[in-house]
């Protein structure tokens, strides 16, 4: 029994490590205000889980290289208020992203408005994030 | 808590009104000094950890526990579903919802420091310091037992809704816990950010 409980909670671990830490934080205390990005490139996972959302794309950088990000986003059930639905992200779906950068991880962001390839889009920032109307 | 307060109030009105009566019955002569009043009883808690201790090493661990149990995975394009899958593990959320249903007892505990000694802002600046935030909890401790106690009530629908193994249920109520957490952090742990983002 203790086996199968370990094994449920390592499937669980393997399948959760790949997000940042999540304790709770004010906006400022991780991301940097000053450093919007818009990231265009390719959506490649996304967890649509509490108290986050995180979206995982893979962009490519000016010298061809990829980088891979990793942005936070409200809740499910925000992004579900304002329309956005699981089944939109689809295999290779291209999308862009407005965020602002983590203060101290570079591949980090937190997202504000989502863009998909069809021109849909949707607010996705969480609370306490900067006044720069995303949100309306 | 406010029980254990409201009995010891009880207790000394009582005593008062006691010494009060004894006191007309017979008429104390002149120099003879007043009886020693009883100390107040201490509280028996004795915190150990700080606030933030508490929040980072009880209620944080434990709530990831409950909104990680739910929800969804996207991998390219490929939709799964997160749910506890065995009695065991519907069990193990089960225990991490009531120590989070739990945690805002020792919240609410008088004297709990709100960071070890000399512990700084973990984010100056945008966070307030341990001695700001205890200010605002000694200046309005209904709002701190307020948000402590809607913890409490955003946890039931989750406790219910593992009892039941419903698992749309949980993640709707990982929602509302969410936004319990985060009206009290506005409040107390980070209100100037907020407000500058406004």
């Amino acid at each position: 029994m203790k086996t199968k409980i370990l094994l449920v909670l390592l499937a669980a671990g393997a399948l959760w490590s790949v997000r940042p830490a999540q304790a709770h934080h004010a906006f400022a205390a991780e991301y940097d205000e000053k450093k919007p990005v818009t990231l265009t490139g390719i959506v490649t996972k996304v967890q649509w889980v509490n108290p986050h959302g995180w979206i995982y794309m893979d962009v490519k950088q000016p010298d061809g290289k990829v980088k891979h990000w990793t942005i936070e986003t409200a809740g499910p059930s925000q992004l579900s208020r304002h329309g956005l639905k699981k089944a939109d992200f689809t295999d290779g779906m291209s999308a862009v992203v407005k965020a602002y950068q983590g203060l101290k991880d570079p591949a980090l962001a937190n997202g504000r408005t989502l863009v998909l390839a069809d021109g849909r889009s949707f607010y996705v920032g969480s609370v306490g994030g900067p006044n720069d109307g995303a949100d309306r | 808590m406010r029980d254990f307060r409201h009995r010891h109030a009880a207790a000394a009105v009582v005593l008062v009104a006691a010494s009060l009566l004894a006191g007309c019955g017979t008429p104390a002569p002149e120099g003879t000094p007043a009886p020693e009043q009883p100390p107040p009883a201490a509280s028996p808690y004795r915190p150990v950890a700080s606030i933030r201790e508490v929040m980072n090493s009880v209620i944080d661990p434990s709530v990831d526990v409950v909104w990680n149990s739910v929800g969804s995975d996207i991998d390219h394009g490929r939709i799964t579903d997160r749910a506890p899958a065995t009695d065991e593990h519907w069990a193990e959320v089960r225990r991490h919802a009531l120590i989070v249903s739990e945690a805002p007892n020792l919240l609410m505990m008088h004297n709990r420091p709100v960071a070890p000694p000399g512990a700084p802002s973990l984010a100056p600046g945008v966070e307030l310091t341990p001695e700001e935030i205890r200010s605002l909890i000694d200046k309005n401790p209904a709002a701190w037992y307020l948000f402590a106690q809607q913890l409490q009530d955003a946890l039931k629908p989750a406790l219910a809704a593992i009892d039941a193994k419903d698992s749309q249920a949980l993640f709707d109520a990982g929602d509302r816990i969410d936004t319990t957490c985060e009206n009290c952090h506005q409040v107390f742990w980070y209100p100037k950010a907020v407000a500058s983002a406004r």
